[in-house]
């Protein structure tokens, strides 16, 4: 029963404000138990909001990041998932399901997560997920001036995660679920 | 980790399971059926409902998001989902849960901490945490406290220690536990039916010990057997009823029992001792304290505490050592805390195997005394409180400061002998039981109950009001004279030790009574406050307070003055009144019980109008700080001159006679003692005359004058004055008063005949029992006026709402006053 918060491109102050009051509203400290953050914060002080919000924050730097000690990857490991972190603007093309796989191969981990196309995108591939939250702010990016506010969340709990896909569509909180369940692997004890 | 045997008395279902206290436990709770014919097929059956009932609260209240049936069928996301702030979602319920779980779990780790293996172990943790958390979730006006968890964890031990003995149980005597399917033994390894006769018959011959052959003979003897093992192993049938869900000792099931444990103790199981209310924080409804539970049992044994041990009672009420400052833990936790854990479950065997059921008296009202003396179970809680402080009793005494006591009493030694003060808590307990404990408490409760006048919980601590309480108006039979006298003598005796202030209250309240039943007008000495001579005084208050209330309420209702003022006695003139006003004694009633203390007629056992009667006078009295009112001074007029009138006195022969002068006097004022009777004939109708005179007659009670001569003068007077003064408002009240003075007059009159004798005593002791009357009956006018500014609500507002203050102030030196008297006859 983890839960985990996925988001990232934010990029504040320079394309976007702040977040959406209703995402902040809903982003109440002592729920969540981890946040990842794909990059693009791109300051400090969101940095910091970030951290009241869940302590234990794991984040990877994007090209826009005035932090320069954020590392390009990050693998973890909630429950029985092996997650995998990264902005996802080396990876060329951007956003392309095969790159990303390939990504997702080298790293080693069942859901890898990446950002930069601000586009959310949940893709099943090859017994793994790869996700993409968006932009959690709206920021426009270089593919797409017209961006809804999105984010995920995902609820982990053992060898089944649920992902929950928060995107704010014409001023409203959309919620959407998809379900995923890692199938237990032959050097998983009997 | 065998229990170790108690001797229970009792029941035969003690016997039957001396050594399962779970089992017990279960019985005395109530979780079990407790009658001992009933069966263990019974006790089967109500374990199997009592466990199926958990389960579902468990299945219902236990909240995991991941699994479909707590979500709705038709899942709207938007509200489902983790960060949902909607409250009713299944992920806030879940939240929410987690909050109360770890606010249990801050506790749960601390839990005894000396037998951390059995109690730190996750699963009993788990346990501990699922049971108390859904005994939260089911009653959400409680919450959780701290302390509930240490109820409940030497309950689940008892559980665990049967458990532990059933499986002893079942190593030494498997051949009984074996799979006994259809009435054939089968050895484990018997997987086909492959029966080898011969070697079967061989076995049976040859084997005489073990084996099948050991195994049938012991299982044909199973009645045999010692009843407590046969019994454990009909508990513990998995064929019996029910299943194996009715398997009385059961591991799997240890949950659902300890919960059912847990329901019933903090329930109290429809009882009177409910442990719930011991962590509320708001008084209990029915209360008559308005304290709070745990407050009210707290004052309780310390009450308790005064009646067996005075000296280290004010010793302790000296150093400001308030019972609650460890009193709360004690009771909380039922002594948890106090004992070692066996100890504490030998306590535990002795408080729940007393009944819980609220005693209910015909004579006492379970509403006047404290709410835990109203069973024997809660009775034998405050007995033990009482047994420890007094095991304490020389360390307590030896210290000067609070805190050192506070120090002994909260560290409460552990080598101490369990079953010893255990004896001497069922000592107390039989006498916390006991009716006069319980009246006597009543005195306090009379401070508490719930009266219209805010004012009153302050002071009420002092008098018994006697064991019968207003709210139970009974109709008991007239009793003679002498018995009364002898009642209301032993009463006063008994009511020495409380308090010396009780003393003069109570008596009167007896005295009222007495003549009641007589229905016969005996003339009030009003001298002596703890003697004889008190009784008539309150017998002549009571009726003059008849016709007060009568007066009071006449703006009020519509009453039929014609019919009371032709009674000739002054009993049927109080039924009458009393009928009258019951609505408006209603009311009264609840004053008066708070006021009992002030007031001079707070219980009538007699009838029920003579009763409500009282009720409205002495409510009238009883508001400590009632302003006067007119109302309340023309009560007192009409009191005065009836009971002084209707009570024979032995002394009072030439008071007659001056009764009979009847001057017109103004001002109520002068006199003497007896400005009680001058007080109210001033007020009859004119407020600001009463005011004052009110005033005045305050400042008069300080001069004691020898005087019933001058006080039947001014008697005279003041019925003439009465007569006069009817005119200005209610001029039938006047001649109410008229009327029924001349009837109490002659009435009077012709007891005065009785009695001559101490003459000169008793005009002392009259003189100071009459002021301290007059004190009464100012507060009692003041009260009324207020009362009636209550009830009436219309007629005489305006102008006595101008004498709040007045009265107040009055009131107050009323009181003062009373005290000195009091005191002085104390002295006396």
């Amino acid at each position: 029963m983890v839960l985990v918060l996925a988001l990232g491109d934010l990029h504040v102050p320079h394309r976007a404000a702040d977040l959406p009051p209703k995402f902040k509203s809903m982003l109440v400290p002592g729920k969540i138990q981890h946040i990842i953050c794909t990059g693009n914060l791109c300051i400090k002080e969101i940095h910091d909001y970030l951290k009241t919000i869940c302590p234990d924050l794991h984040i990877v730097r994007g090209e826009f990041d005035e932090d320069a000690r954020y590392p390009e990857n990050k693998t973890l490991t909630i429950g029985q998932f092996k997650l995998g972190l990264c902005h996802g603007h080396q990876v060329i093309p951007w956003g392309d399901l095969d790159s990303l796989a390939m990504l997702q191969r080298q790293l080693g981990v069942d859901i890898l997560v990446t950002g930069h196309t601000h586009q959310f995108t949940a893709y099943k591939h090859e017994g793994g997920v790869v996700i993409n939250p968006g932009s959690a702010t709206g920021a426009y990016s270089s593919i797409n001036q017209d961006v809804n506010p999105s984010f995920v969340l995902m609820d982990i709990d053992g060898f089944r995660a649920v992902v929950y896909v928060y995107e704010l569509i014409d001023g409203e909180v959309k919620v959407d679920k998809i379900e995923f369940k890692k199938p237990p692997t032959s050097n998983s004890a009997p | 980790m065998v229990p170790s045997e108690i001797e229970t008395l009792g029941d035969e279902s003690d016997h039957r399971f001396a050594n399962l206290r779970g089992v017990r436990w279960r019985l005395n709770l109530g979780v079990l059926p407790f009658h001992s014919s009933s069966s263990i097929d019974d006790l089967r059956k109500a374990t199997a409902e009592s466990r199926r009932r958990y389960a579902a609260l468990r299945r219902r209240l236990l909240i995991d998001p991941h699994l479909s049936k707590h979500v709705r069928n038709s899942p709207d996301l938007s509200i489902d989902n983790p960060l949902s702030q909607n409250p009713d979602s299944t992920w806030s319920r879940f939240f929410r849960n987690a909050e109360l779980e770890k606010t249990l779990d801050q506790d749960l780790s601390r839990l005894y901490p000396e037998h951390w293996t059995y109690f730190q172990a996750p699963g009993c943790q788990g346990m501990l945490r699922r049971i108390l958390l859904l005994w939260c979730l089911k009653h959400p006006e409680y919450g959780y406290r701290q302390g509930m968890h240490e109820l409940l964890a030497p309950l689940l031990y008892v559980l665990h220690v049967d458990v532990d003995r059933l499986s002893e149980v079942r190593k030494s005597y498997e051949d009984h536990f074996t799979d006994r399917f259809d009435g054939l033994s089968f050895e484990e390894r018997d997987v086909t039916y492959n029966f080898d006769f011969k070697k079967f018959l061989e076995d049976f011959t040859d084997d005489e010990i073990g084996g099948i052959q050991g195994s049938s003979k012991k299982i044909k003897s199973l009645d045999e057997l010692d009843p407590e093992i046969q019994s454990i192993v009909r508990l513990s049938d998995a064929y019996g009823a029910e299943g194996e869900l009715g398997i009385v000792l059961s591991e799997k099931f240890m949950e659902h029992d300890a919960y059912c444990m847990f329901d019933a103790l903090m329930n109290g199981a429809h009882g009177c001792v409910a442990m719930a209310g011991f962590f509320a924080y708001s008084p209990a409804s029915g209360s008559h304290t308005g304290l709070p539970p745990v407050l009210e049992a707290c004052t309780a044994f310390y009450h308790l505490l005064s009646f067996v041990d005075s000296s280290l009672h004010s010793h302790l009420v000296e150093l400001g050592v308030e019972p609650q400052y460890f009193g709360l833990r004690w009771l909380r936790v039922l002594f948890g805390r106090e004992f070692l854990l066996q100890d504490l479950l030998i306590v535990w065997d002795e408080i729940f195997s007393a009944d819980n059921t609220t005693r209910t008296d015909e004579d006492n009202n379970t509403n006047q005394s404290y709410k835990i003396f109203d069973s024997p179970r809660g009775a034998l809680i405050s007995g033990m409180a009482v047994s420890m402080i007094l095991c304490l009793r020389s360390s307590l005494l030896a210290t000067e400061n609070a805190a050192s006591c506070l120090q002994r009493l909260l560290n409460f030694p552990e080598k101490i002998d369990v079953r010893k003060i255990i004896e001497k808590a069922k000592s107390l307990q039989t006498l916390a039981l006991d009716d006069d404990v319980r009246s006597s408490a009543l005195s306090i409760n009379d401070g508490f109950d719930q009266s219209v006048s805010p004012a009153v919980p302050a002071r009420t601590n002092s008098f018994p009001s006697g064991s019968t309480s207003p709210k139970s108006p009974l109709i008991i039979a007239p009793q003679s004279y002498w018995e009364e006298k002898w009642r209301v003598l032993h009463q006063a005796a008994e009511e020495e030790k409380p308090s010396p202030s009780v003393q003069k209250k109570k008596p009167w309240f007896r005295v009222k009574r007495l003549f009641r039943t007589e229905s016969e007008p005996t003339h009030n000495a009003k001298s002596s406050n703890g003697k004889s001579e008190v009784k008539v005084s309150s017998a002549a208050r009571n009726l003059l307070e008849d016709f007060n209330r009568q007066i009071v309420s006449e703006p009020e209702e519509a009453n039929p003055i014609d019919v009371v003022n032709n009674e000739d006695s002054s009993i049927r003139e109080t039924e009458e009144i009393n009928t009258d006003f019951e609505t408006a004694g209603e009311e009264s009633i609840a004053i008066e019980e708070n006021s009992s203390d002030v007031s001079s007629d707070p219980n009538s056992p007699l009838r029920d109008s003579n009763y409500i009667e009282n009720d409205t006078d002495s409510s009238n009295e009883s508001d400590l700080f009632p302003n006067e009112t007119v109302k309340d001074q023309e009560t007192r007029v009409v009191d005065s001159p009836l009971s002084i009138s209707s009570q024979p006195s032995m002394e009072f022969p030439v008071n007659q006679s001056k009764d009979q002068e009847t001057d017109v006097v103004d001002s109520p004022l002068p006199v003497s003692s007896q400005p009680s009777i001058e007080f109210p004939v001033t007020q009859s109708h004119e407020e600001e005359d009463s005011a004052d005179k009110s005033v005045a007659i305050v400042k008069e009670r300080s001069k004691v004058l020898p005087g019933k001569f001058q006080w039947f003068w001014k008697f005279g007077r003041n019925l003439a004055a009465e007569e006069t003064r009817s005119n200005s408002g209610e001029s039938s009240k006047s001649n109410l008063v008229g009327s029924s003075e001349s009837h109490s007059l002659p009435q009077a009159s012709s007891s005065c005949s009785k009695g001559d004798a101490d003459q000169k005593v008793m005009n002392t002791l009259k003189n100071l029992g009459n002021s301290m009357l007059e004190h009464i009956q100012v507060i009692e006018s003041v009260f009324q006026q207020e009362r009636g500014q209550v009830q009436a609500g219309l007629i005489e507002n305006l102008s006595k709402t101008n004498l709040v203050e007045k009265g107040q102030i009055t009131a107050m030196t009323a009181l003062k006053e009373l005290r000195k008297i009091s005191n002085l006859l104390l002295e006396m």
